[in-house]
């Protein structure tokens, strides 16, 4: 049974032959006719089974029990989680394997299938869109390939799901279009099959996005993790107005200058270097400003500069030096993992 | 993903770039004068990050410029600014009251299940959330797929969180010092 064909390769050598007549008897010129075939979505009715080549007809029978019920005609953002999804996941994962679009396949091996496949790193995302947006445009026009490629998926459902799932990936990654498995007891035509990789993707996303804003795990339904969201944006929009605010009453001029090496992730570790070297206020004609010991301060590349820093005589940022740079000097080459506001100067 | 210290060193730098732009203009007496020149460095360092690839970053540059252009042009010399500033805004807007209209009267005679109708209302409740969604993420109008809206949103959260931790740090240091 030769599955490396993959989806393109009609090459008919895995596919037993009575079912190849049987099937191309059907397929009556271009995949339109066959896709006529397949049962619409909400497939509960017998007339539509009977439209279907025998073994398409029994495996929908199979599953259409399972499946009817619990068939969601929602369309949406993936909202409302019923219950029998789950049931019905459960049962598509011993059947079938859903291939995404998504690179990242680890977390899905051995059949199991979620909607959402593991969380791919936010990097990924950022490549992701020039590749995925080809892949929609493209997933609708391919409709022939998958048609193709579906008569096989109704086969062959059960055997070594996750090679083929490798080798999907593998294809998507190179081939524009997007290899989107049907599942059992679902539809086939284009259409739907666009829909549910777009849902997938928002799906995924929206994963991606209770993970990142606070106490949204709990929470389901899309629409009020939204509002959770929307919240938490609001939220940091407004800090920032706040911290903006003090920052500039604290601070009757806004030329602070930093040249402190920020590497922590957190800046309560700062409070315990207020001690002696914490913030000085410098008079502003302070004629103490040397280039060496600016240099000294920054253990990074300092800043792509637009002001001169040659002719420092004039205070440009007004500093304070004498008897800081011993202190500073050392807490500086211990570790500078924190933000060191012993540097952070104002003027008055 | 969380906010690297990476990204709050280049935040930092950049910030203190647009301030700087600010220290000689202006004898910046008042507060809200100073609160603005802080929070629009601020912005257009946060953007500037993403070095245009983000559409919430051109939009909020753009929105920047529309405010102060000379510190946008400054902030971002060498950074194709040009074209992010002089870029007109897509107009893909539509005017979501005609919209609602139209579709209301193409709406007529369809017959409605009891499943549809839930499925319909639950549509129309997450289609209101997105819609505030795009209200608050800059430049959200113009992203006409849900997939890049949500897309956008992660991003440009992670961005404020950023911007958050760093301008937070700062604050409490200047606060402590002046405390003295």
């Amino acid at each position: 049974m030769d599955l490396s064909g993959g989806f393109g390769a009609r090459s008919g050598g895995g596919v037993p032959f009575r079912e190849v007549t049987a099937l191309e008897s059907l397929h009556l010129g271009g995949g339109d006719e066959f896709r006529r075939m397949v049962p619409p979505e909400n497939a509960g009715g017998f007339t539509a089974l009977l439209e279907l080549p025998p073994t398409q007809a029994v495996e929908l029978l199979h599953s259409s029990s399972s499946s009817s019920p619990s068939q969601p005609t929602l369309h949406s953002l993936g909202t409302l989680a019923f219950p029998s999804n789950s049931v019905l996941m459960e049962r598509a994962a011993r059947f079938s394997v859903i291939a995404t679009e998504q690179h990242n396949q680890n977390g899905n091996v051995s059949g199991e299938t979620t909607t959402t496949s593991s969380v791919p790193s936010n990097e990924r995302i950022k490549t992701e869109p020039a590749e995925t947006e080809t892949c929609d445009q493209a997933a609708v026009e391919e409709q022939n390939n998958r048609c193709g490629g579906k008569r096989k998926d109704f086969d062959k459902k059960v055997k070594s799901s996750t090679k083929k799932k490798n080798k999907s990936s593998e294809e998507s990654e190179k081939l524009p279009y997007v290899h989107v498995r049907a599942r059992r007891g679902q539809a086939t035509d284009s259409h739907s099959l666009a829909e549910r990789a777009r849902r997938e993707k928002i799906n995924a996303r929206m994963k991606l996005l209770q993970e990142l804003v606070p106490g949204c795990d709990k929470i389901q339904g899309t629409a009020l993790v939204l509002d959770e969201i929307i919240n938490h944006v609001q939220s940091l929009q407004r800090q920032v107005e706040m911290l903006s605010m003090r920052l500039a009453s604290v601070n009757p001029r806004i030329d602070f200058n930093l040249d402190t090496i920020l590497a922590s992730e957190n800046g309560s570790l700062m409070d315990g270097n207020f001690n002696g070297t914490a913030m000085q206020l410098a008079w502003p004609h302070q004629v103490m400003e040397t280039e060496q010991s600016y240099h000294h301060r920054q253990l990074q590349q300092p800043p792509p500069q637009q002001w001169p820093f040659d002719g420092l005589n004039q205070p440009v940022w007004g500093r304070e030096e004498d008897q800081d740079l011993g202190n500073d000097h050392n807490s500086l080459m211990v570790g500078a993992a924190n933000l060191h506001p012993n540097q952070v100067k104002m003027e008055l | 993903m969380q906010p690297t210290s990476s990204m709050k060193e280049e935040f930092l730098q950049k910030w203190q770039m647009g301030l700087q732009i600010y220290r000689p203009l202006i004898d910046n007496t008042s507060v809200s004068e100073r609160m603005k020149a802080i929070k629009l460095s601020a912005d257009v360092a946060m953007a500037s990050l993403r070095r245009g690839t983000t559409c919430w970053s051109r939009a909020l540059i753009q929105k920047t410029a529309t405010e102060d252009n000379f510190l946008v042009r400054q902030m971002l010399s060498g950074i194709k600014a040009e074209t992010l500033i002089n870029k007109k805004l897509p107009k893909v807007m539509c005017h979501r009251k005609i919209v609602r209209r139209s579709k209301k009267i193409l709406r007529r005679r369809k017959s409605r299940s009891a499943i549809e109708e839930v499925a319909a209302k639950a549509r129309k409740l997450v289609n209101k959330k997105t819609q505030g969604l795009r209200n608050v993420v800059p430049g959200g109008e113009f992203m006409s797929n849900d997939v890049l809206l949500i897309q956008e949103t992660l991003d440009y959260i992670v961005s404020l969180q950023t911007q958050v931790n760093v301008m937070r740090s700062i604050v409490d240091a200047a606060e402590a010092g002046s405390e003295r």
